[in-house]
């Protein structure tokens, strides 16, 4: 083999070598050093509940009431305004001094009947309208008593949806929350060094405070097993020790579980 | 509100989000690196050759072979030859050259002979030594223009500061390392060829001793041939 091709299998080589060198380290760079490559975690999300949310509460769909027929129109007053009678037809005048009294007199009486008709007609229309309003009145006091009792009904309905949302969402956070009781309470077993001479109806009684992330703010013995501190101690050690403790995701859930009440025993 | 928090700070997205001059930086850092590392691996192995070689042909001549041989041997095979066979061709043939002519002069036989021999050592050692400082200026050069970049990252992370009312860690964060990402990479290309120069100019050094050491005792075998 020749210098030359010695050297030119040399460059190949070291070209090759050069380029898979810096992969590697592109790839150490990349995979290797990750700068914060997950969010943060803030230290603190405080999210403020006015209420528990009612998780998608099923439609019950409380109809709006119904909307109150319009009421017949009010009936027409019956009374219609008599067309004035009409005057007779002027009898022949005649010639006629006395006649003419007479047609003087009859002349008078005519008028006044047909002021009095007239009168008559008039007081006629005025009481209908007065009977209108006042029926108008009944109608809408009706309407109104009907709406109130519309809307007791709807609340009263929307009330019952609730309470009985609020208690299937008891049921199942209950049931949660006793699973995850159950949870906590197993992994605090898991670090309880027993003691010696721990009898086994030893019971001991811990009110826990826990934060959100699982964190236990303080453990306070609430009943002791009275013959053994030691016991005691330990369980309150294999507390402090289980943090974090196994808590749901569901911030609703929280609340049930800042302050918990814990039971144990040496044999379970 | 997360995100000022969370931005991506991978590698590669660090990289893309520089801006021009950072980048350019970066690719003069990156082109830097990898010319070096191919020199290292270049001269590593042509060192490490001529290093058997040069050790191979002492055994051969200190083990008692005829010169004339040797000398045949190496003409022969001039291209596969190493350095110090080179070294030693040229001189022998400077000696027989001028052994036959008549009259010659010892001492300027033994002169021209050794500048010959000389001439070739130059010329292998310029070939062993070539490249070395192009690593010694990558070493002593590419951190400052990754500073260079990282300066600039800076200065620029800090002008978009202004436009922040209150500025927290999180606006400041992802421009410094950004920026740092240049220093970085400079000295990704600086050290390993620090490392290298060192190790090569040693290896250079050794080599060259060895080359005129037996430059010497040859010498000192042809003159004494003459007597």
């Amino acid at each position: 083999m020749t210098a030359t091709a010695f050297h030119s299998r040399d460059e190949a080589l070291a070209g090759g070598l050069a380029f898979a060198m810096h992969v590697l380290f592109l790839i150490l760079l990349v995979f290797g050093v990750s700068w914060q490559h997950k969010p943060i975690e803030t230290a603190a999300v405080v999210d403020l509940w006015r209420d528990l949310p009612t998780v998608a509460p099923p439609k019950t769909e409380v109809e709006p009431p119904a909307p109150v027929k319009p009421e017949p129109p009010p009936p027409q007053p019956r009374v219609e305004a008599k067309p004035p009678p009409k005057p007779e037809p002027a009898p022949a005048v005649k010639p006629d001094i006395a006649l003419k009294e007479k047609l003087d007199k009859e002349r008078k009486l005519k008028e006044q009947a047909v002021a009095e008709n007239k009168k008559r007609v008039e007081e006629k229309t005025r009481e209908a309208e007065i009977d209108k309003k006042k029926r108008a009145e009944a109608e809408a006091l009706k309407k109104k008593q009907a709406a109130e009792a519309d809307a007791k009904r709807v609340a009263s309905e929307e009330a019952k949806a609730r309470d009985a949302l609020a208690n299937q969402q008891a049921a199942a956070s209950a049931k949660v929350v006793d699973e995850y009781k159950r949870r906590i309470i197993e992994k605090v077993r898991r670090f309880i060094v027993l003691p010696p001479n721990v009898s086994d109806s030893a019971q001991v009684e811990f009110d826990v405070v826990v934060l959100p992330g699982g964190e236990v703010l303080g453990a306070k013995l609430k009943k002791s097993s009275n013959s053994i501190p030691a016991y005691d101690a330990a369980v309150e050690r294999a507390i402090l020790k289980a943090q974090p403790l196994p808590l749901p995701s569901d911030p609703a859930l929280m609340r049930q579980f800042r302050e918990l009440n814990l039971v144990f025993r040496p044999k379970e | 509100m997360n995100a000022t928090l969370t931005h991506d700070m991978s590698v590669l997205s660090l990289i893309t989000g520089a801006s021009i001059p950072v980048q350019l930086v970066m690719a003069l850092l990156l082109l830097a690196s990898m010319f070096s590392w191919y020199y290292i691996f270049l001269k590593a192995f042509t060192l490490r050759r001529t290093a058997q070689q040069t050790a191979e042909f002492e055994r051969q001549f200190w083990s008692g072979a005829d010169l004339n041989e040797l000398y045949q041997r190496a003409v022969n095979a001039r291209e596969s030859a190493g350095s110090l066979e080179r070294i030693f061709e040229a001189g022998f043939r400077e000696f027989t050259k001028h052994r036959r002519e008549p009259g010659a002069d010892v001492g300027a036989l033994m002169d021209s002979t050794r500048r010959a021999m000389r001439a070739t050592y130059q010329r292998e050692m310029d070939k062993l030594e070539s490249s070395l400082s192009f690593l010694a200026s990558v070493g002593s050069v590419s951190p400052y223009v990754g500073l260079l970049g990282t300066v600039w990252g800076i200065m620029n992370s800090f002008r978009g500061l202004a436009n922040v009312g209150q500025a927290t860690l999180s606006h400041v964060a992802p421009g410094i390392a950004e920026a740092l990402i240049a220093t970085a990479i400079g000295l990704f290309a600086a050290i390993p060829a620090v490392v290298a120069y060192n190790r090569f100019a040693g290896d250079v050094n050794q080599l060259a001793i060895r080359f005129e050491s037996f430059t010497e005792e040859f010498s000192n075998i042809l003159q004494r041939q003459l007597h």
